[in-house]
């Protein structure tokens, strides 16, 4: 192929084009390794639509399972932006879950319209409370972040197991670790008649208002002078200290008010395990849109389509989960050659 | 609606694949761990193949790796909104949610495994694995020589207790000095931890190890390795440690299932807590190993006999705590309740619960 | 004999035993990340080869051959990370986790049929050593052939690195790309060779946990260990030197939150779990105490921004 073909296919595929073009890359590569496995790929995929949005149940849960992905992802996009790499947001989502909850049990048994405010600023504070500890430590001490953060998930995730196994036992729970049901005050309100709560439209608007900041403001600027050029930032007296700290806090609060919700509104108690990796979820898709917070609603809400999807996929084509994980595998594969290809000769 | 069209046609072919003939009744079942886990989770998926072999006109639909959380719900109206109209929820953690689904779907049965919930529709099963487990209890009680027994258990809840007690208690009726360390490992299936587990009590002169996590399998190779003996749990596992397995409890969830399925289908079914044993063989005392000697055999049948002819009750005063309080007075059988959220440790255990 | 020497001998050896898989693996990504790449795919490589490494010792009876499969099946799935990175110019980040779900997809998949067949593991020494001789007795004892070869591999590599010329080019393009390539050096090819080798060693440590250490293979079976050496790399200084003490101080930790629970230590096992996360931690902070912040290689700090 001559290179005039390629930079006009190039150019044909840019800027709309570029989804199409990975989602047919994903199609050849899932249609393969359907093959591969000895199934049929066309009914597979179709399996895969049916169960992520063939209908409004299939739809809400997929949206269910997206909101935390959100709120983790610009957990995960702030710090980005002067160029900290988080991790923490599965750590930070337990740690406002687990404020969240104190403020709750401790509300109890009078619960009254100020449970829900209150404890969804104490679940942004706590999330907050330990993304600021990862940084002051690297603001404070060089101690970097991406460990730190990496760290401390384990840590808060084993906290909510003591505290379930321990002190916050339900002594009506027989047995079973978790805490006392939450009242009906601490649930935010549901949309649309199913387990789609306010939480959503929540990270949305988050996500909208943070791009404008971040592109619009002086802010945005500084952080981006600080993010690509530290030493620039240095002389036009930019501190990167204290911006280090904002977004930490920041991105910290929003994992934990993620925490919080799915604790509070999905869940309806606090137990073990309930991030179920959208922390994790949430670092990948902040990475796949570049940390634009435009790009993470989008991401989001195809990651959280693909999870949701997992259980019908095993249900109705008969294969294990690993599956889905191989196909979400490859989803991110196809998104990151085409992304590549595409801008191969852009400078970077 | 448009991907509707497009995808119907596709997702009834994808269904025919598994199922040509019409069936009057599909079964969901929703697993906490791997299916093929050759532990817990197979032994209930081999129940689900006992069901679908057993009773004509049933299809079933299955699902592994589902977390004790909110995800639960989602799976099992999905199950519901594809036809299930039997829901077993295999997992101790599921109940609530079922509870709750029971709710919207008034039409579906659900069966849960163990707890002491039920709903209109939303009936328990478990089997009461601590006879068995109190046998071999008695088996792990005469073989060994440092009186310093050892469990690994996953996480502290109340079936993992129940197991911890009976073997404990079992051990004792054979040697009354006998103590339990308890090690936590935090995960069902953590190969690593379990392993280190074993050789972390090895090393501090424990010679039998009982285990409840997902597989037996890495505990028990590391006790063969090690040459000290285990207790199994969920399967036999004698095939990996030939020398160190002295017997175990398993499970045998078909006969169980088949019965609720066809209450079920007969219209006969009321929820209510059905609890196997090892007199109808939900569980199984494993065979013995080499290492267990003809007398012992003799004494550990002969207390099988009596608990199969409700001669002897595992769960019976007198019983003392791990404090030194006394739980039972003496002939006081233990309330259902006590039993199903035992939180509690028996005099001889060596750990703690929280 | 003691029972303290029992106890220090026994620890030593426990603490050995859970850090010879990171050792392989910490091995790898420092030099990964030494030469200015950074690969989150090693918790899937690990996978595959623990997958790969069990079921080639089961087919063949060989523990020997499973490693070897284990540490090839490790370099192919890191070379997916390495045409992502390389040549497609993906974010770092993003095509690391691709490779750890392709991984773990992939390993539970094929190892599904793995579950409940037997290998024969390697043998142990115990009884045949020494073990009347103090402390040293029990740790002799313990050896199996994937501790002592992580006790080989990490100085060997960190001579290699710092002493040989091959190793000066890694870090030449490490530190700075540009002035490799106008020395005629090429930073691609030695990335992606880094990447390779640090595929081949996440497999072998991924095969001598299933292998070797619990002789079991079950699916996400290292729980994470994978993740917890790339954040280790920064702990151990992105010296391979550092990497035998980091991987210790996280094994040791490990170990001791499960001895202590042998000794009837009183407190939740839930809190004693998050020893290795907060030994590990701490140490990083006093270390940075003492002289602030981490010689990151400076090309990585690239990484962030594509």
């Amino acid at each position: 192929m001559s290179g005039g073909t390629v930079d006009r296919a190039r150019a044909m595929a840019a800027p709309l084009g570029r989804p199409a073009l990975a989602a047919a890359a994903f199609v050849v590569l899932a249609a393969a390794f359907f093959a591969v496995i000895g199934r049929n790929p066309l009914s597979m995929i179709g399996v895969v639509l049916e169960a992520a949005a063939g209908d409004s149940y299939a739809i809400g849960e997929s949206l269910v399972r997206a909101t935390p992905i959100l709120l983790c992802a610009l957990a995960t996009a702030l710090p980005a932006r002067v160029g900290l790499i988080s991790v923490g947001a599965e750590g930070q989502f337990y740690a406002g879950a687990i404020a969240g909850t104190g403020t709750v049990l401790s509300m109890l048994p009078t619960p009254g319209w100020t449970m829900l405010p209150l404890m969804l600023v104490t679940g942004a504070l706590g999330g907050m409370a330990l993304s600021l500890l990862a940084g002051l430590l690297r603001t404070g001490l060089q101690v970097n972040e991406t460990i730190s953060t990496l760290l401390t998930n384990y840590v808060a995730a084993l906290l909510v197991t003591w505290l379930v196994y321990g002190p916050w036992k339900s002594p009506a729970s027989q047995g079973w670790p978790a805490t006392v049901e939450f009242p009906a005050a601490a649930k935010l309100p549901a949309l649309f008649d199913s387990r789609v709560h306010a939480g959503l439209l929540i990270g949305i608007a988050l996500a909208v208002v943070l791009h404008l900041v971040l592109t619009r403001s002086r802010w945005g600027l500084v952080l981006d002078v600080l993010r690509s050029n530290p030493r620039a930032g240095l002389v036009a007296g930019l501190d990167f200290r204290r911006n280090a700290l904002i977004v930490m806090a920041l991105g910290g609060a929003l994992a934990g008010l993620a925490g919080i919700a799915e604790t509070a509104s999905i869940q309806g108690r606090l137990q073990s395990d309930i991030a179920g990796g959208a922390g994790f979820s949430g670092f990948l898709v902040a990475w796949l849109a570049r940390n634009h917070c435009l790009r993470i609603i989008p991401l989001s809400l195809l990651v959280g389509a693909l999870l949701a999807s997992g259980d019908g996929l095993q249900m109705f084509a008969q294969v294990p989960s690993s599956v889905t994980l191989v196909i979400q595998g490859l989803l991110f594969v196809a998104v990151l050659l085409v992304n590549g290809w595409l801008d191969r000769k852009r400078p970077g | 609606m448009k991907l509707h069209r497009l995808v119907r046609p596709l997702l009834a072919a994808a269904l025919a694949l598994g199922a040509h003939a019409a069936h009057s009744q599909t079964i969901g079942y929703i697993y906490v761990g791997p299916e093929k886990d050759y532990g817990y989770n197979t032994s209930h998926d081999l129940g689900r193949q006992y069901v679908e072999k057993t009773v004509s006109g049933t299809k079933t639909l299955h699902v592994e790796n589902i977390p004790e959380t909110a995800e639960v719900s989602r799976v099992m109206e999905r199950m519901i909104k594809s036809g299930a109209s039997i829901v077993f929820a295999t997992s101790y953690g599921y109940l609530d949610y079922a509870i709750e689904l029971g709710k919207k779907y008034p039409k579906v049965a659900f069966m849960h495994a163990g707890g002491l919930k039920t709903g209109d529709n939303v009936g328990t099963y478990w089997a009461n694995s601590d006879d068995a487990i109190y046998l071999a209890g008695m088996a792990a009680g005469s073989v060994t020589k440092s009186g310093k027994l050892g469990f690994i258990a996953a996480f502290p809840i109340p079936q993992v207790v129940r197991s911890i007690n009976a073997f404990t208690l079992g051990a004792q009726a054979m040697n009354p000095k006998v103590t339990t360390t308890v090690v936590w490992t935090g995960g069902w299936l953590e190969p690593a931890k379990e392993a280190e587990a074993t050789n972390s009590l090895v090393d501090a002169g424990i010679d039998v190890i009982g285990e409840q996590v997902d597989s037996p399998i890495t505990i028990a190779q590391t006790a063969e390795k090690r040459g000290i003996f285990v207790v199994g749990k969920d399967v036999d596992v004698s095939k990996f440690a030939p020398k160190s397995v002295l017997t175990g409890a398993s499970w045998n969830w078909g006969p169980t299932m088949v019965k609720v399925v066809n209450e079920i289908k007969a219209g006969t079914w009321k929820p209510s807590h059905i609890r196997g044993d090892l007199k109808d063989g939900t569980v199984v005392l494993d065979p013995f190993g080499p290492a267990v000697t003809e007398p012992v055999r003799k004494t550990i049948l002969a207390k099988k006999a009596d608990i199969l002819a409700d001669k002897f009750e595992v769960w019976s005063g007198p019983m003392t705590a791990q404090d030194g309080k006394e739980l039972l007075p003496a002939g006081k059988a233990m309330p259902m309740d006590m039993l199903e959220s035992m939180g509690f440790f028996v005099k001889g255990v060596i750990g703690t619960i929280k | 004999m003691t029972t303290f020497d029992i106890v220090l001998g026994s620890f030593l050896v426990s603490a050995l035993r859970s850090a010879t898989p990171l050792v392989f693996v910490l091995v790898g990504e420092t030099l990964v990340q030494r030469t200015g790449s950074i690969n989150l795919g090693v918790e899937g490589q690990m996978l595959v080869g623990a997958m790969a490494g069990y079921g080639a010792a089961a087919l063949w009876g060989d523990p020997w051959l499973g490693l070897v499969a284990g540490a090839v099946a490790g370099m192919l799935l890191s070379s997916v990370h390495g045409l992502l990175t390389l040549a497609a110019r993906a974010n770092q980040f993003a095509s690391g986790l691709a490779v750890w779900m392709l991984g773990f997809g992939l390993s539970a998949y094929y190892g599904a049929g793995l579950v409940g067949r037997k290998i024969e593991g390697f043998g142990t020494w115990r009884g045949a050593g020494p073990d009347s001789v103090p402390v040293l007795g029990p740790i002799v004892a313990g050896m199996t052939p994937t501790v002592l070869l992580a006790l080989v591999v990490a100085p060997a590599v960190a001579w290699w690195f710092w002493r040989t010329r091959t190793g000066l080019v890694w870090r030449a393009v490490g530190e700075s790309p540009e002035a490799a390539r106008a020395a005629g050096l090429r930073p691609i090819r030695v990335r992606l060779q880094a990447i390779l080798l640090g595929g081949l060693l996440s497999g072998l440590g991924g095969a001598a946990l299933s292998v070797d250490h619990t002789r079991t293979w079950a699916e996400g079976m290292t729980a994470g260990r994978g993740l917890v050496a790339v954040g280790l790399v920064i702990v151990a200084r992105w010296n391979p030197w550092w990497v035998l003490p980091t991987a210790l101080l996280f094994g040791g930790a490990e170990a001791l939150a499960l001895r202590l629970q042998t000794a009837d230590a009183g407190v939740s096992a839930h809190l004693l779990l998050t020893l290795p996360y907060i030994t590990s931690l701490a140490v990083l902070t006093l270390t940075c105490l003492r002289d602030r912040g981490q010689a990151a290689p400076a090309g990585l700090r690239a990484v962030m921004d594509r």
